[in-house]
């Protein structure tokens, strides 16, 4: 888990994408050919913080590593430049959610490897009307 | 299909092929379509499960595409022999779900999605697939308790197959009310976990037998697609499955309502309604209504899961092509029993990976 993890940690923190050099596709998580015009020639690119929820659901069984989260609220988000990404929903009231809510992305720790191990993080959502938001 | 707590995946193996064993001769190939031995610390089956069944000597080897894996043996199985390349294939599938540790049965279901972009945020397979259910209710304006059509007929026929693991009715209120999963999806939306074993003999057609009774394979075919369903431009659309299905039935030079039944992926009951439309039995949107009315019941118009599909008969993951062409088998030779369809001459089954990565799409026929 521990090399993935590292090879992807710009991705997983700062929601590192790609962009095509020749028609301008956005792309999360980032692809090595453009689906539009088949180019090769991608550049990272950040995607938007900002974004509205498609769907969403709780789950009510774990896989290992994140049984203290449980339940844990998922959702789809159409980010402001049409890229859809699946995060998980935090600080967000599960009944409060709704198709076409308003969502940011936060900066979080997503899992720990037990009390000694290794601590993942990367980006969640979070309602973008709440005033307080630890990553600012 | 259940718990077999007492047999080793070899052992579950060879129940399956005994028979087949005894009343062939030796095949030139064994192909084993499993998909979760390694989380049980065994690789390279094919070959262990040659040797435990005393075919050491023939070509052997194993696949896995996640619950594509009995479809794509059946497909590499039929490709082989019709090239001339082989002229017999016992296809054997096996999976032993009890094996895995129970801490990481939810991540074996998970496993065919991205381990860096899904797995890693800890999201499950159910929750996708209720991510996508959220969404296609509230597209086509579906009642929750239609989507509750699909387990119950999957239940009603399971209740009379003898080799399934729920012989056990329910009912739409009794799906819609039990325990959530992952929100709009509840337990009895979702396939069951166990163990299971099936196997069918394979052979090119100037090998048949005339005394025995023999179905065949008039298409064998298979597509991908964008893994992430929510990144296709049609979401609501199965794109593998509608392809495959399209080739299968140009190649078979059938129409799809000259089939008579269809063993269709119901691991899911949304993936249930996306099968049924993606094979061209319902219109976009409208599945869980016909559903409703009995179009996919066992006497109804287009039959499905016959013997209770995954959803009820039981879901061994890596095996469960393979059980659907063993049923398609029991079903056009007159041997199913209380769940045989009248007069069926042609049927079609399905199986993918994931949300419809890929598909895999079989027409058998019975032999004239």
């Amino acid at each position: 888990m521990a090399v993935p993890f590292w090879r992807n940690r710009d991705r997983y923190y700062s929601i590192l994408g790609n962009k095509c050099a020749q028609c301008s596709e956005e792309y999360f998580p980032p692809v090595s050919i453009c689906r539009k015009c088949q180019s090769t020639n991608l550049k990272d690119k950040h995607m938007p913080r900002n974004g509205i929820l498609l769907s969403y659901t709780m789950q009510k069984e774990s896989l290992p590593g994140f049984e203290d989260q449980e339940p844990m609220t998922f959702g789809i988000v159409k980010l402001e430049n049409g890229v859809k990404i699946i995060s998980q929903l935090v600080d967000a009231p599960y009944e409060s959610l709704r198709q076409g809510t308003k969502l940011k992305a936060v900066f979080r720790r997503i899992r720990s490897d037990g009390e000694s191990g290794q601590i993942f993080y990367g980006y969640k959502f979070t309602l973008s009307a709440k005033k307080f938001d630890v990553s600012e | 299909m259940g718990d077999h707590w007492n047999q080793s995946i070899s052992e579950l193996a060879f129940s399956a092929c005994k028979k087949i064993l005894k009343e062939n001769s030796k095949p030139e190939a064994v192909i084993v379509s499993n998909a979760f031995s390694e989380l049980s610390s065994q690789s390279s089956v094919g070959p262990m499960l040659a040797d435990s069944l005393g075919l050491e000597g023939v070509d052997s080897f194993n696949v896995e595409s996640s619950g594509a894996s009995g479809g794509v043996a059946i497909h590499v199985a039929n490709n082989l022999i019709c090239s001339g390349q082989i002229s017999s294939a016992l296809v054997v599938g096996v999976e032993k779900m009890r094996d895995i540790d129970p801490a990481k049965l939810v991540l074996a279901q998970a496993l065919s999605e991205s381990a860096e972009y899904s797995q890693f945020f800890g999201i499950s397979f159910a929750a996708l697939n209720a991510l996508l259910a959220r969404m296609y209710i509230r597209e086509y304006d579906v009642p929750r308790d239609k989507l509750s059509c699909f387990p119950v007929i999957a239940h009603r026929n399971s209740s009379t197959a003898e080799h399934a693991q729920f012989k056990k009715k329910f009912t739409v209120e009794e799906v819609s009310r039990s325990e959530p999963i992952a929100d709009p999806l509840r337990t009895l939306d979702c396939a069951p976990v166990g163990d299971g074993a099936a196997a069918l003999l394979i052979v090119g057609e100037k090998y048949v037998d005339k005394k025995e009774r023999v179905v065949k394979i008039a298409a064998s075919e298979s597509c991908s697609n964008r893994i992430n369903f929510f990144d296709r431009d049609h979401m609501f659309r199965f794109g593998s499955t509608e392809t495959a299905t399209k080739k299968a039935l140009k190649k078979s030079d059938l129409r799809i309502d000259q089939l008579d039944f269809f063993e269709i992926h119901d691991s899911y009951s949304i993936l249930a309604a996306l099968s049924v439309e993606g094979l061209g039995l319902s219109k976009a949107g409208e599945a869980c209504d016909d559903a409703s009315n009995g179009k996919f019941d066992l006497n109804g118009r287009y039959p499905i899961s016959t013997f209770g599909g995954m959803k009820a008969r039981g879901y061994p993951v890596g095996a469960a092509g393979v059980y659907q062409a063993c049923e398609a088998y029991m079903q056009l030779t007159g041997q199913a029993g209380p769940n045989q369809v009248k007069d069926s001459r042609n049927c079609l089954i399905q199986s993918m990976s994931g949300i419809d990565g890929s598909a895999l799409i079989q027409v058998l026929s019975k032999e004239r």
